[in-house]
């Protein structure tokens, strides 16, 4: 036992190397509000991060001809005056690769669900340029959402951009989470980054994924109110980081800002607080450049990249449904569309309570596979005009029999996209029931009982009837051919007989 | 003029102080360049003259890692891009280094971006009619050879297409030179339009120059410049150039951006105070001269689709065509979403387009105007309330509407139908037997997306043959 501890100290003793390091180091002047002003320090570099004597990290954000602003990634209650800084030498990054996978860290890689160090030896910086023109290519294959109306009217594709838009509790979250959810054994790694919300909720939320098995593929980034703005703030840039890395490794990941109304305020807080001037609704100037550079880092890339792809789909929290904010519209500007989400038509009990008149997706529509594609295209045009005409409706006109039906029919349809919470369709499913939809196949199911119909043909359709699932899923990148029409309208049919 | 060391004091964002030694300043809009470790130069630009011998600039990349007290060099010139024959079909970024993974181009001359727009005596003051082939433009807001027109629209009304489509059908027809600016846009769309110009052999004709969204303000700023000079050059060895600039706005954003870090006051919704000098001194230079032409095309997003908005505002005056497209004219389904209504322009005139031209336009919009009056009677009493003459009115106007749409080749994925070129001379009989009523027997869908009115005569016909 002696002879070991021997052993070692005399082992330590040998690799003593007794070099001087010079380390640049310098003052706290000014602390508080999560700022610090720091006087030395002369050749600390733009964005580095740097060390409190205490530990605490911060980033140096204003180089001054005088001192540096620092914001303090952490507590910043122990910081005294005097206190020394040191620059670490790198600029901020995190930590990435597949041993984030099942992991819940903080803006700055650590983890935070007590299970250990990450197991990871490669990191890339937070702040990095988008793919260029070159690097790219156009958007082709489809991400999944599992949701009817989404997948139907608004595609989304792996390497697109786009925004989840709406007032507080429209079921923002909720859209994210079945994304997420849908996409088990789909090669699609999820990045869930929460900025500024509770706790409480963010464990919720990892509950909830984990019941559903989805923590097999996901990450999640947190940055929770009781942060520092300054973690909010890198919080995005961090998830983005993450998902970079799958993306460069050939892969496709998904990464979801929830949400990036939070993170223009907790940038706006550190911006002020080190006095940068305010400008339009007291935000920084850059807010535009803040949310551009961190969107146009998800792309599908060409394939001499190797073709991974990242797809973002950040959500903006609007307040009494003005789109026309300035942080809402500079999103809605940067992002390839929007689903739009209604608090109306959410307490109307239409959930996910989409609007899709003024929802879109520049991009999905080559994204979406084929069989889809064929059956759903004209959709979104069809229920604009179901919307023109029941607004019409309402004035009491008499109707003629066509109006009537297609009135009928759009009704119908709006009860098949109602769609409960973790409740999420395969793409052969949803192609039948907007089959069945839009070719008068359940025009004699009243329509109160719609929803009940969808959930028992459902159950059918994945207990009796799987073949047919079977035989359109194998058939996905093809239109639909006229024996499969004929046979979706046989079951439908044969369905109807038996139930009641 | 040999190159001048100072030394970086202050990095603020993008914005950075240098000092010089005391009587060896640069000039305003002159480049300094600062030496990297690991990668190029970052590239500087002199906008503010502080005192005491230092200079406040605008990074053309990003800041990170750039600490004080390094050295920065003073170029003595402003940035200069290549230009010539040798920067067709290929993409460059705003300092003019190509970005298309191929070599740089040898011995192409090169020009600052920084020059004065033409003088008084060197506009041309000719006036031509320029053909696009989209029927609503060139009926309603019909654009001058030499001049400017402007698209407008809120976000995702199709101002991207619109230019996309102008950019196809007016390369093709014209077979001239162009140069497009992208100015901070979306990247993909770089990435689609350069692969769509490649596919339809144009790309040898145009000169392309990227800094878009992800890219740091000054970048964004400075960009249109870029493409500016490109296209001057063309326009100074007496040619006909075309540049498109998409997106003009994103040019007073990067200007906002960097305004308050400059230490300017900020103006009205936050915007920088020299918010129309600025735009002034850009859209001075897209102008015409009596040795070659240059007709400019730029879109302008408009936030919030607010039109009173002081970016796209200090807009307007520049131009001599708008094109205003309108949210609920594309939510009909109705493409290119102009607004015939709320679109201009000055050569609209029958001095110029010609009186059947013009007259044809004019009653066209009365028909439209009228229909949007009898708009709120038809909704509460329906069309059955209306006069004889309005019933007959309101089915043209409904026809004028859907004529009004067009297939676009560069939406063929959308609308699964191929692209239409309509001659002017075309456009102007279709809606003069429109308005004449020599079309009153034909069913209104089938005026939507067609081409000349032969396509709708084609389709009548078949109809007819099929029952």
């Amino acid at each position: 036992m002696a002879e070991n501890i021997y052993d070692s100290i005399l082992k330590q003793i040998e690799g003593f190397d007794p070099s001087v390091e010079a380390v640049e180091v310098g003052y706290v002047e000014v602390v508080g509000d999560g700022i610090a002003r720091v006087s030395g320090l002369p050749n600390v570099r733009f964005n580095e991060l740097v060390r409190f004597e205490n530990g605490t990290a911060g980033i140096a954000f204003n180089l001054e001809s005088d001192n540096v602003g620092v914001t303090i990634m952490g507590d910043y209650g122990e910081i005294q005056e005097g206190d020394t800084v040191s620059a670490m030498g790198r600029i901020a990054s995190v930590p990435v690769g597949e041993g984030l996978i099942g992991r819940v860290v903080g803006a700055l890689g650590n983890p935070l669900d007590g299970k250990g160090p990450i197991a990871s030896d490669e990191f890339y910086n937070m702040e990095r340029i988008a793919p260029g023109v070159m690097e790219r290519k156009g958007v082709d294959r489809p991400v999944q959402t599992g949701l009817l109306a989404i997948d139907a009217m608004i595609p989304i594709g792996r390497g697109q951009r786009e925004l989840i838009i709406g007032d507080r509790q429209t079921g923002k979250t909720a859209v994210a989470l079945d994304t997420i959810i849908n996409q088990k054994g789909e090669d699609l790694y999820c990045i869930y980054v929460a900025i500024g919300k509770r706790r409480g909720e963010v464990a919720r939320i990892v509950a909830t994924l984990e019941e559903h098995g989805a923590m097999d593929y996901t990450t999640i980034v947190m940055a929770s109110a009781s942060d520092a703005a300054a973690l909010q703030y890198m919080a995005p840039y961090a998830g983005c980081a993450i998902g970079e890395w799958f993306m460069e490794n050939g892969k496709d990941a998904l990464v979801i800002y929830d949400d990036l109304s939070k993170h223009a305020a907790a940038y706006r807080q550190v911006s002020l607080l080190l006095r940068r001037p305010p400008g339009r609704e007291a935000f920084p100037g850059d807010v535009f450049y803040l949310h551009s550079r961190l969107l146009e880092r998800a792309a599908q890339l060409s394939d001499e990249r190797g073709g991974g792809s990242l797809t973002a789909l950040p959500v903006i929290e609007t307040l009494l449904g003005d789109v026309s904010a300035f942080v809402p519209t500079n999103v809605i500007s940067i992002t390839d569309g929007q689903i739009y989400l209604e608090s109306e038509l959410f307490y109307s009990g239409q959930r996910p309570a989409l609007n899709t008149g003024i929802s879109v997706s520049r991009v999905g529509g080559s994204a979406q596979t084929t069989a889809m594609n064929k059956v759903a295209g004209g959709l979104r045009l069809q229920m604009a005009q179901f919307r023109s005409l029941a607004a019409f409706a309402q004035f009491g006109s008499n109707l003629d029999r066509e109006t009537q039906r297609q009135l009928d029919r759009g009704l119908r349809l709006n009860e098949l996209f109602k769609q409960a919470q973790y409740q999420t369709l395969a793409v052969e499913e949803q192609i039948i029931l907007i089959y069945a939809g839009t070719n008068g196949l359940i025009d004699e199911v009243p329509v109160d009982r719609v929803g009940e119909f969808k959930l028992d043909f459902l159950r059918a359709l994945r207990g009796q009837y799987s073949d047919l699932a079977k035989d359109i899923r194998a058939n996905t990148d093809k239109r639909l051919s006229e024996e499969l029409t004929a046979r979706i309208e046989e079951t439908i049919q044969g369905f109807l007989q038996t139930w009641s | 003029m040999s190159e001048v060391q100072g030394s970086i004091t202050q990095v603020l964002g993008n914005v950075i102080d240098v000092q010089f030694p005391e009587g060896q300043l640069p000039d305003i809009f002159d480049a300094i360049r600062v030496p990297r470790d690991d990668d190029d130069d970052l590239i500087l630009e002199v906008e503010l003259l502080l005192g005491d011998s230092e200079v406040r600039c605008v990074a053309m990349d990003s800041t990170d890692g750039i600490s004080r007290g390094i050295p920065a060099f003073s170029t003595g010139a402003p940035i200069s891009v290549p230009v010539g024959e040798d920067t067709l079909g290929r993409i460059f970024n705003v300092l003019g280094r190509p970005v298309d993974n191929k070599p740089a181009p040898e011995d192409a001359p090169e020009r600052p971006i920084h020059v004065s727009a033409p003088s008084f005596e060197d506009q041309s003051p000719k006036i031509e009619v320029f053909e696009t082939g989209m029927k609503v433009i060139d009926l309603v807001a019909p654009m001058t050879k030499g001049g400017k027109t402007g698209i407008f629209g809120g976000a995702g009304v199709g101002k991207t297409v619109t230019i996309q489509e102008l950019i196809d059908s007016i390369a093709k027809e014209h077979s001239g030179l162009s140069v497009f600016a992208g100015v901070g846009e979306r990247t993909r769309e770089g990435t689609d339009l350069y692969h769509e110009m490649a596919e339809a052999g144009v790309i040898d004709k145009l000169a392309m120059v990227f800094g878009q969204m992800n890219e740091p303000p000054g970048v964004r700023l400075r960009v249109a410049l870029s493409g500016l000079t490109m296209a001057e050059y063309f326009r100074d060895t007496g040619k006909d150039v075309l540049i498109f600039i998409d997106n003009i706005f994103r040019y007073s954003l990067a200007g906002a951006e960097v305004s308050a870090l400059l230490g300017r006051m900020p103006s009205a919704v936050g915007y920088q105070p020299n918010l129309a000098e600025e735009m002034g001194m850009l859209q001075e230079r897209i102008t015409s001269t009596r040795s070659g032409s240059i007709t400019s095309m730029q879109a302008v997003y408009v936030p919030a689709d607010d039109y009173s908005d002081p970016a796209p505002v200090a807009v307007f005056t520049h131009l001599d065509s708008t094109i205003a497209l309108e949210r609920s004219i594309a939510a009909r389904g109705l493409f290119p979403a102009v607004d015939p209504l709320g679109s201009t322009s000055n050569i609209l005139d029958p001095n110029v387009v010609g009186e059947d031209h013009y007259r044809t336009a004019r009653e066209v919009q009365q028909v439209l105007q009228r229909y949007k009056d009898l708009q709120d009677i038809i909704a509460i009493l329906g069309v059955e309330e209306l006069s004889d003459d309005d019933k007959l009115l309101v089915a043209r106007a409904r026809k004028i509407e859907n004529f009004l749409s067009q297939p676009m080749k560069v939406a063929e994925q959308f609308t699964g139908r191929a692209g239409k070129y309509v001659p002017i001379r075309e456009t102007v009989r279709g809606f003069r037997m429109l308005l004449d009523g020599e079309l009153d027997h034909v069913p209104e869908q089938l005026f939507y997306m067609a081409g000349p009115v032969e396509d709708v005569l084609e389709r009548y016909e078949e109809s007819q043959n099929e029952n």
